[in-house]
């Protein structure tokens, strides 16, 4: 008798458990993520737009009123002046982007084909550098690019000459970008590369195509998923970066990103700040909406 | 482990020169990054009381049990002469925990995000105003500070504290220009000196809106303070010339400097003499047509919890020994006339750090100009945007 009494409840609850609606427990699975995106995303950019139509002070930072909104402050972050720096860093952001393929593709390749038991090794070293803050591998670029830095002093014992100036330069900028988004471009490039059939390339030949030829006609169309992603990875944080020109750039380099950030700090303006961090993720979200309907979605 | 030891671990990046800049921010926190990282990998075994909460850069956080005795000292990196806490604590028997900022854009971020549990902290003078007006500053008990008659009467009446309602100075120093003798191919007196064929594109200034504006006001003869547009604009037209021979808009110019990287530079003065140890051929210079005057100030933070500690410990630096030996250790110049006579005369005797009555009426105070700041920031951002 004591024995049996909780049975009939826990079969119950077993069943009520079964027949729970699809669409509850696919809702559920939802709920943490929904969570998250909803403190760390929809409500901190809910803020940067409140502060984008503040008024600014210099005692209290924003001012924010729902009867007196600023629109101004987009207008003023559309100026002309502004025009150079976003062209500027769009180009780094872009001859980033290619670098980073054209260093990545062979590398992400080669893995890929001819990496052999020790592919996961090779992609772990492809990761390491993210084990160093971003910042610390600027100032080493810092360090191999100065004047009496290890570029030069290596330039110097062959022979070229030991007085280069790199840092402070469009260049160097470059540079910087380019080793610190490249392995955003090698996973998914490898990812992709690693799920196409190999036989594509060799019937490829047999179909009398060359090198160039199958790597045009078949390699890259079947790997296009990785190099979308790859792109898209690269590029975004690219154009809004602002360490890597504030570490390595000079006076002449000076991105939008760092525009950005000066607004918070020395010119104390944040609601021109968060206008502009509006206008550009906008600009982002548009520039991602018309690549991926150009290439195709399902390039993704 | 012992007292001192625990203070010295605050020094503990320096690893390249026994000095390091006030103001480099980037890098501390770049290196603060890594240390979490290595924490983060490491044992976590040690006392969990002493560091994460903080989050400051070098933040060795030390367990706080008793409430009395303690004082939570929260100052600029490498500013401080390694006996000064030491011998407080013997003489007074409070703890002192010592925590490390670089920038005074950090200290303000971090005091208005409210209770940190500081009791003594050391923003230069603008912000003190700034913090004052934003309600963070606790006004000082005076009759606490008994030593401050000690303080030379300029800075009793200073532009952004007069009567020392809030503050009492720590160290002060200029603003000026810092130079490479060998190299500039002439000499160097003024702000005019940016104009040199050897420094074109090898010459920075400073990232700070004010600093910038005062080079550019002082070299065209205005007040470094004024509010007058049309001086202004002069000003801001004056900094988007300059802005073209100058390699970076910095206040990270101290390696650079030391490497001829950077050829000259608007550099404050203390940075500069701490470049000499290393490179002899670095000059400093107050330019003759004027330079502000800076003073980093002791204050208390609103909610301190151990506010009379933190007054007894300005009292013992207004100290003349205790002064002249702080001085004698970081090199700049000391706001304690009474402490004069025990600083060594290499400091006293230098005009750099101790100019004459003459260039002294030039180097003003930055004045606070509370919203009207606005003015200087909307052009600072042109010119850094041009």
């Amino acid at each position: 008798m004591s024995v049996a009494a909780p049975d009939p409840p826990v079969r119950e609850a077993r069943t009520r458990r079964r027949n729970m609606p699809e669409w509850l427990k696919g809702n559920l699975l939802l709920l943490p993520t929904s969570v998250w995106f909803a403190f760390l995303l929809v409500i901190p950019t809910a803020i940067i737009v409140a502060y984008s139509l503040g008024k600014r002070g210099i005692i209290e930072p924003v001012h924010f009123s729902w009867g007196h909104l600023i629109w101004s402050n987009y207008s003023d972050a559309l100026n002309t002046i502004y025009l150079p720096i976003f062209i500027r860093s769009v180009e780094y952001a872009a001859i980033s982007t290619l670098l980073c393929a054209l260093l990545g593709f062979p590398l992400a390749y080669w893995i890929a084909r001819f990496g052999g038991r020790l592919r996961n090794v090779y992609l772990v070293l492809v990761i390491i550098p993210f084990l160093t803050s971003y910042l610390i591998r600027m100032y080493a670029w810092q360090f191999i690019l100065q004047r009496n830095g290890l570029l030069n002093r290596v330039l110097g014992h062959i022979g070229l000459g030991s007085n280069h100036e790199f840092l402070n330069h469009s260049s160097a900028v470059i540079i910087g970008l380019t080793y610190g988004f490249l392995p955003f471009m090698i996973l998914p490039l490898y990812a992709s590369i690693e799920r196409m059939d190999k036989s594509l390339v060799e019937a490829s030949y047999d179909l009398g195509h060359g090198k160039i030829s199958t790597f045009f006609r078949v390699i890259l169309p079947s790997t296009s998923p990785g190099l979308v992603a790859g792109v898209l990875l690269v590029f975004i944080p690219a154009i809004g970066d602002f360490v890597t020109p504030e570490l390595l750039g000079g006076v002449r380099t000076q991105m939008i990103g760092t525009t950005i950030a000066d607004q918070f700090g020395g010119t104390q303006n944040w609601p021109l700040g968060a206008s502009m961090s509006i206008l550009l993720t906008m600009f982002i979200l548009v520039g991602v909406f018309l690549y991926l309907w150009r290439v195709g979605e399902e390039a993704l | 482990m012992s007292e001192p030891d625990r203070v010295s671990l605050a020094f503990i990046w320096d690893t390249e020169s026994p000095h390091f800049s006030r103001r480099t921010f980037m890098r501390t926190m770049a290196f603060a990054g890594a240390a979490g990282f290595m924490a983060a990998c490491g044992s976590s075994g040690s006392n969990g009381a002493s560091s994460s909460s903080s989050g400051s850069s070098t933040s060795f956080r030390l367990p706080n049990k008793t409430e009395a005795k303690v004082l939570n000292f929260y100052n600029w990196t490498d500013y401080i002469a390694d006996d000064t806490i030491p011998n407080f604590q013997t003489e007074t028997g409070i703890k002192v925990t010592y925590d490390n900022y670089n920038s005074n854009d950090e200290l303000f971020a971090k005091m208005r995000t409210g209770n940190t549990g500081y009791d003594l902290i050391v923003p230069t003078d603008a912000f003190v105003v700034k913090m004052k007006h934003a309600n963070l500053l606790q006004p000082l008990d005076l009759s606490l500070i008994t030593n401050i008659d000690n303080l030379d009467p300029r800075f009793r009446h200073a532009d952004y504290d007069p009567g020392n309602l809030y503050s009492i100075p720590w160290q002060w120093g200029t603003t000026g220009i810092g130079f490479d003798q060998t190299k500039v191919g002439g000499t160097v007196t003024d702000w005019d000196a940016f104009n040199l064929p050897a420094v074109n594109g090898k010459s920075s200034f400073l990232d700070e809106a004010r600093d910038a504006f005062a080079m550019a006001l002082f070299a065209l003869g205005h007040d470094p303070n004024t509010l007058d547009s049309g001086q202004l604009d002069d000003a801001q037209n004056y900094l988007i010339d300059l802005k073209k021979k100058v390699k970076s808009i910095t206040s990270d110019y101290q390696d650079p400097l030391k490497s001829g990287e950077l050829l000259l530079a608007q550099a404050y003065s203390g940075d500069v003499f701490q470049i000499q140890t290393d490179n002899k051929n670095v000059q400093y210079v107050i330019p003759k047509s004027g330079a502000f005057s800076w003073v980093d100030n002791m204050a208390i933070p609103m909610g301190a919890p151990h506010p009379r500690n933190a007054e007894l410990f300005m009292n013992y630096i207004l100290e003349p020994k205790v002064g002249a030996a702080l001085t004698n250790f970081v090199q700049y110049g000391s706001p304690n006339k009474a402490a004069e006579p025990y600083i060594d005369k290499s400091i006293t005797g230098n005009p750099l750090i101790y100019p004459p009555a003459d260039v002294l009426a030039k180097l003003p105070f930055q004045k606070d100009l509370g919203e009207d700041e606005i003015a200087y920031d909307d052009r600072w951002d042109k010119v850094k945007s041009a």
